[in-house]
């Protein structure tokens, strides 16, 4: 019954907007975050640490919003996808 | 200006079609419907079209009343007008008489310098419709094409054949299929939409086109479904080897001493 | 002339209530929502109480795509090895059926198809830009370019507010203003629901915990019945996971369900979706100004939420602030007058419905679910408590009070500070 993030993620359906991201990061804020609190607080894994730096996917991001209120770095740009890209909740 | 038409469809979304364990069946409840996939890059070929020679896009359907949402879409996009051919009679068609039917809608309205098609649709891939229609208007076609120009009356259009491209000139009129990714759909506005929503739908019934019962719908058509049967996904089959699981295909040839 | 009397920035079901409102009462209204169908992208724990929805849809109860009513409301602690649950099962649930479990990918396209019923133009699939202003009023939207105009935009885009942040109608969001709310649907047969849950096949049972196996963390969770789906999920303050939290978010909900009085309930089930959404839970210092000229906030937007650890509800606010700022706006239109002025009564109507009534009442509910021992201490005391006078275990028996102190001191805590913390969560929930 316990399954791991990416197969959780995988149950949800997307319409993946390929030609824009819908949230960007500054990587040279992220180089100097002090916390990386995003890493921990993101509920779709779209913030990991890869060698030491901050690697960020828009792909599976759900839309909850929660990165744009837990980097308080100013590095998340967030906007909703456009033409109803993005998640689709089957259930909600 | 040329006169352009796009033929789509509305399907449920492939994504959300499952295999029911226990009938075996495809269980589209949960489906969403949008628009066939390929007919949206069909819209936006046209549009490119009209931006580019001029022209008036009109996008057609055959289909059950909801799929109205369909044709708004496409609108939004940047089509002109939108006809939904419905009738109870339609109902239950295979490709022979979809394909009549919309060519009558097409001739209906007066006929068409350029008919687009997608490829095929998700929900049943044959790729029937759009050359059919060429065939019942008696216009040229051509199919799987990803790009087309327009040049003193002709289309000249490159399409995919396999392994290679053939860049070919058809006259006037035509029917283009239109392959899935052929070029980036743009995204509808919402000024677009509410336009669209304003302007409306304009329906077609059999009353108006007064087609031949027997030629249309279930009557007309001539494919009978003898048998479906489920394929087991074979990944999931432990009785046969999936890519992923060489090393275990390796590990057991060595065991049995097939190879060394 | 404005294209529209009113635009509605969202689909959800406070902005779907003030298009409804508005479009019955004959104005013209444009409902815009990102998601296709509307309201497809929308999110909530689930249960969903319905009186304010019946003023403006008396039939929602046999119309709208509801699960099951609440026949059974549970609230309780979990610690590492016990559950603490009070079981109140009422037939007065049962004869008003007021309280329902929603999945709101199914429910929010049906209330978006009754704006539409009612009038309204009702768009999918676009994602408004921004607000258009002029001369310090809001008078449109902007989408690709293109100005669309109203008299009024409500701005109901749910608690990420994007449009109302960007154009300065409030704040960007703080930490304590906000839990992130984890979901996942898992698929269960209505047979197993039913003999499980000891449902019939209508009724259903809504829980909420807090939960007290997570050490530093303040963290509730939900589990809700569907169908043929149970819903579950955590909420998790964001000033808490950002001070303790050591888990991921994703990963917290996956200890609740692998709590021993958890993991029996969803036995056999599989994972059928899983999402995200934040949560207000700043209470009334959150919520900012409503209204202004030519615009109004509703809903999650507006922060009009209610939790106090035990229980958790927004929908019903949402619906109610929708219907006030529609019938405000109505009003507005049939004076002519959209300034900030005239549409100040949409405060005055949610200030006498139980909408800012609530909020102000529990001000100071944020004590208490921040406070740790609500999460960590008092559940393990209460546990203490009841081992010790449930389990029989060939030891002399002690009198409660001896009970209470005892457990209150292995968990460091005096017999004064236990009180006196006590007496203010009694006074502030």
């Amino acid at each position: 019954m316990i399954l791991d993030i990416k197969e959780r993620l995988g149950k949800t359906k997307y319409d993946i907007d390929k030609s824009y991201a819908h949230i960007t990061v500054d990587d040279r804020i992220c180089e100097k975050c002090p916390h990386n609190f995003c890493v921990m607080a993101c509920p779709a894994q779209c913030y990991t640490m890869q060698d030491g730096k901050l690697n960020f996917q828009y792909e599976d991001c759900v839309e909850c919003g929660t990165c744009s209120v837990a980097c308080d770095q100013g590095s998340v740009k967030w906007n909703y996808p456009k033409a109803g890209k993005g998640v689709i909740y089957k259930y909600g | 200006m040329l006169k352009i038409a796009v033929m789509i469809k509305q399907v449920p979304d492939s994504q959300d079609i499952s295999i029911d364990p226990v009938t075996k069946t495809l269980n589209r409840s949960m489906a969403r419907n949008v628009v066939n996939p390929p007919d949206v890059n069909a819209t936006e070929a046209a549009i490119q079209l009209k931006d580019k020679y001029g022209g008036e896009i009109t996008v057609i359907t055959m289909g059950p009343p909801m799929a109205d949402t369909a044709l708004l879409q496409l609108m939004g996009m940047g089509a002109d007008s939108g006809i939904l051919a419905t009738d109870r009679v339609f109902a239950g068609a295979d490709t022979w008489p979809t394909a009549f039917t919309l060519a009558s809608v097409a001739d209906y309205l007066g006929g068409f310098d350029v008919i687009f098609c997608g490829e095929e649709t998700t929900d049943s891939s044959t790729g029937h419709v759009g050359p059919g229609i060429a065939e019942f208007l008696g216009c040229e076609q051509a199919t799987y094409v990803h790009k087309v120009e327009y040049e003193d009356g002709h289309f000249i259009v490159n399409r995919d054949i396999e392994g290679a491209e053939e860049t070919i000139k058809i006259g006037r009129p035509a029917v283009i299929t239109i392959t899935l990714n052929a070029n980036e759909p743009r995204n509808p506005t919402l000024k677009r939409k509410i336009g669209a929503y304003k302007k409306g739908i304009r329906v077609v019934t059999n009353k108006e086109l007064q087609l031949d019962p027997s030629c249309i719908g279930l009557k007309g058509s001539p494919t009978i479904v003898k048998d479906m049967k489920t394929v087991p996904d074979p990944v999931k089959n432990p009785t046969k080897l999936g890519v992923e699981e060489i090393d275990k295909l390796v590990s057991a040839l060595v065991e049995k001493g097939v190879v060394k | 002339m404005p294209d529209y009397d009113a635009i509605v920035v969202g689909a959800g079901n406070a902005g779907s209530a003030a298009a409804i409102t508005m479009a019955s009462k004959g104005l013209s209204v444009l409902l815009v929502d990102r998601s296709d169908p509307p309201g497809a992208k929308n999110l909530s724990g689930g249960v969903l109480w319905g009186n304010d929805l019946a003023q403006i849809l008396p039939k929602w109860q046999s119309e709208a795509p509801l699960e099951r009513f609440i026949q059974d409301k549970k609230i309780g602690f979990l610690t590492d090895n016990s559950s603490i649950v009070i079981d109140f099962k009422t037939k007065i649930f049962e004869e008003n059926k007021v309280g329902h479990t929603v999945l709101r990918s199914k429910f929010d396209p049906w209330l978006a198809k009754k704006a539409k019923e009612a009038g309204a133009t009702v768009i999918p699939g676009i994602t408004v830009e921004s607000l258009a202003t002029k001369d310090g009023k809001i008078v449109g939207v902007v989408e690709s370019g293109d100005v669309i105009t109203a008299s009024v935009v409500i701005l109901a885009e749910g608690i990420n507010p994007r449009l109302a942040i960007e154009a300065g109608l409030r704040e960007p969001l703080q930490d304590w203003e906000v839990s992130v709310g984890v979901k996942e649907i898992i698929k269960l047969s209505p047979q197993k629901i039913e003999d499980r849950f000891n449902l019939t096949s209508t009724s259903g049972m809504a829980s909420e915990y807090i939960l007290g196996n997570l050490q530093e963390l303040n963290v509730g969770a939900f589990f809700y019945t569907n169908k043929d789906s149970i819903s579950l999920g955590i909420v998790a303050p964001m000033e808490q996971l950002r001070a303790n939290g050591v888990t991921h978010t994703y990963d917290i909900i996956e200890q609740f369900k692998e709590h021993p009085s958890i993991a029996p309930l969803i036995e056999g089930g599989t994972v059928a979706e899983y999402g995200a959404h934040m949560i207000p839970e700043g209470g009334m210092d959150m919520v900012p100004k409503l209204y202004g000229n030519g615009y109004m906030i509703v809903g999650d937007a507006a922060g009009f939420g209610f939790s106090n650890g035990l229980v958790l509800q927004g929908m019903n606010y949402a619906f109610l602030s929708g219907m006030l700022a529609g019938e405000t706006a109505v009003e507005a239109k049939a004076k002519n007058d959209f300034s900030d002025n005239s549409l100040a009564l949409y405060r005055q109507k949610l200030e006498s419905s139980y909408v800012l009534k609530d909020l102000k009442t529990f001000k100071d509910i944020r004590k208490v679910t921040n406070n740790k021992n609500m999460y960590t201490t008092y559940p393990k005391m209460l546990e203490g408590i009841l081992l010790e006078m449930l389990w029989e275990r060939g030891q002399p028996k002690k009198k409660v009070r001896d009970i209470l102190g005892s457990c209150a001191a292995d968990l460091k805590m005096s017999k004064l500070k236990t009180a006196t913390d006590f007496y203010y969560i009694y006074r502030r929930m």
